[in-house]
């Protein structure tokens, strides 16, 4: 346990002190205030276009920054051999793995906070209703970008980092266009295809489960069964890629 | 300490190329309590070695044999074992401290045997005055002196140090190989890289010299400088173009400032001295002739 502690607790100020989320935060004041001036200036219900920009701002920042910051977690320290200071001590390699995530995801997690106040804080000016919803698809907002960086950590321990970064790229969007239920009318009357696309969330991830922004917007409910059992894939399904990157690093030669 | 037995490496660059044999059958043991120089040009195979002893990758056929003394397990064993990585570079935004602390605490160094030690080396490593500054305003003697001290902070009895003098000017490479001599006074071995020759003969006791994957020599100094040694003296003398010797010497070769040099063997030393007297050439210097490392493995071949 002090193994994967003492990583995380490194790898969160190493990235503390590089300032990402300085970053984050200025980012959040231009985008929070273009959001203002979209609502002041467009047609259409302004609580809705803020809530829309600032999921957007959100879904945006975490899930690049776990693209982009996660493809160089463990690259990096192979690339600048740090990796082996740290694995020439008394440590497991999958500690050290796990350690790294950790570090990074509670940096991931306080950029979700800093930019969800800053947002919650414009809609609720602007008179906006926070539901259970909005909370709701926060969560899926972190939990995308955790299969994003885990998905790019398991590329770049195979690839290079822009094969990762275009790879995982790739599975995001399909992720998000193989969704049954908007491609209903496309396979129809097409078995094969129709039966490849309910299989798809079991193989790939499924990102468009965790796209419930249309839901929010119109203010319509999901049954807790939905949310609850879509919360539970995307542990189920961050569970199977750490196991995976945890025996392909244990076992990887570190050149 | 530890033995390696017929280690070979084979890498694939890419899938459908041929393999390349990095190491070939190569056995050497890393002697308690000696100073051992891994010599070999860039590109022999002394990093990939490195990476073997320490498990990053493994060989492709052959074994490691750590002595029972590091102990059983492989935790055990590595920490006793202190490894410094060639050209390392660390987390740019820490500080120097931060980053000693991190490698100590992943040893279970405890928080007052750490400043102690600390205390201790880092004066003699000279980066206890930027210990708190941020690591990317340290310079590459500095990078290389902080990994050292990490490496020295949980008191390992074997340190292994990859290409350790290189990248540094010639005051941070005489003070890095007294650093060394200073750890090995106190009671540990250690293991180095370098593909210097003349560093490696300075300090070291032993060698194991490899050449494209394939161990060349190992065993100590002093017996491979013995054994190489050549019972000739070297003679310099003021260039007189009138007068031939009679003693028979190797040909001469053109000095600074109008002198000659040529080799004479020790039975003819004092005939050739006598010669020399004789016939009123100017002696400047005479002195038993001593071949180098560099002389030895390369000189040789040439
Ligand atoms: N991962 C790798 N894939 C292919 N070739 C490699 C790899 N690592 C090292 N080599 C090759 O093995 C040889 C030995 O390399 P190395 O051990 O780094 O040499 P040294 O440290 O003695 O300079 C070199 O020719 C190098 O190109
Ligand atoms: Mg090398």
């Amino acid at each position: 346990m002090s193994t994967i502690f003492t990583v995380a607790y490194y790898t969160f100020k190493e990235l503390l002190k590089s300032r990402v989320l300085m970053n984050a935060f200025f980012m959040g004041c231009f985008l929070i205030a273009l959001t203002y001036i979209a609502s002041e200036f467009t047609f259409g219900v302004p609580q809705r276009i803020a809530i829309d920009f600032g999921l957007g701002i959100l879904t945006l920042s975490s899930v690049g920054m776990a693209l982009f910051f996660g493809v160089e977690l463990l690259s990096k320290e192979i690339e600048t051999r740090t990796i082996y200071m740290i694995i020439s001590r008394p440590v497991e390699r999958y500690k050290v793995l796990l350690g790294k995530y950790l570090g990074f995801l509670s940096i991931l997690f306080l950029n979700l906070i800093i930019l969800a106040s800053m947002s919650l804080i414009t809609f609720k000016v602007l008179k906006g209703d926070i539901t259970n919803m909005i909370l709701w698809n926060i969560i899926y907002i972190f939990i995308e970008a955790l299969l994003v960086l885990l998905l790019v950590v398991l590329f770049s321990l195979n690839t290079n980092n822009t094969v990762s970064v275009i790879s995982v790229i790739v599975l995001y969007v399909t992720g998000h266009a193989m969704d049954p239920n908007t491609l209903k009318f496309f396979v129809e009357g097409r078995p094969a295809f129709e039966k490849l696309i309910n299989f798809y969330h079991f193989v790939l991830p499924g990102f468009y489960k965790l796209n419930i922004k249309d839901f929010v917007l119109y203010q319509e409910n999901l049954s807790s069964e939905y949310l609850i059992s879509t919360l539970g894939y995307g542990f189920l399904y961050s569970l199977f890629l750490i196991t995976l990157t945890a025996v392909i690093f244990e076992r990887k030669d570190l050149n | 300490m530890i033995r390696l037995e017929n280690i070979n490496k084979d890498f694939k660059p890419d899938a459908f190329g041929p393999v390349f044999k990095a190491l070939k059958n190569v056995s050497f043991e890393i002697k308690e309590g000696k100073i051992t120089g891994f010599l070999g040009a860039n590109g022999a195979g002394k990093t990939t070695s490195m990476k073997i002893i320490m498990d990053f990758i493994r060989p492709s056929s052959g074994n490691i044999i750590y002595d029972v003394k590091l102990g059983k397990k492989k935790e055990e064993i590595f920490s006793k074992i202190g490894f410094l990585p060639e050209r390392p570079y660390f987390y740019p935004h820490l500080n120097g401290r931060d980053f000693v602390y991190y490698m100590a605490t992943l040893s279970g160094v405890p928080k007052l045997l750490l400043k102690e030690r600390i205390a201790y080396w880092a004066p003699r490593f000279k980066i206890d005055f930027a210990l708190d500054r941020k690591i990317k305003t340290y310079s590459k003697g500095m990078l290389q002196r902080l990994g050292f001290l990490s490496t020295l902070s949980h008191d390992p009895s074997l340190i292994i140090l990859d290409e350790p003098l290189s990248g540094l000017d010639p005051i941070g490479r005489k003070e890095m190989k007294d650093v060394i001599v200073e750890i090995h006074r106190s009671g540990k071995t250690v293991f180095f890289s370098s593909h210097i020759m003349g560093d490696v003969e300075e300090i070291c006791q032993e060698i194991v010299f490899l050449q494209s994957g394939e161990l060349q020599y190992t065993g100590s100094v002093a017996a491979l400088l013995h054994r190489n040694r050549n019972e000739n003296y070297l003679f310099c003398v003021k260039n007189n173009d009138r007068y031939d010797l009679k003693t028979p010497h190797t040909s001469s070769t053109r000095g600074r400032e109008d002198t000659i040099y040529f080799e004479v063997s020790a039975d003819d030393k004092n005939i050739m001295l006598k010669e020399l007297v004789e016939n009123r050439m100017e002696i400047i210097s005479m002195e038993p002739v001593q071949k180098t490392l560099e002389e030895i493995f390369y000189g040789a071949k040439k």
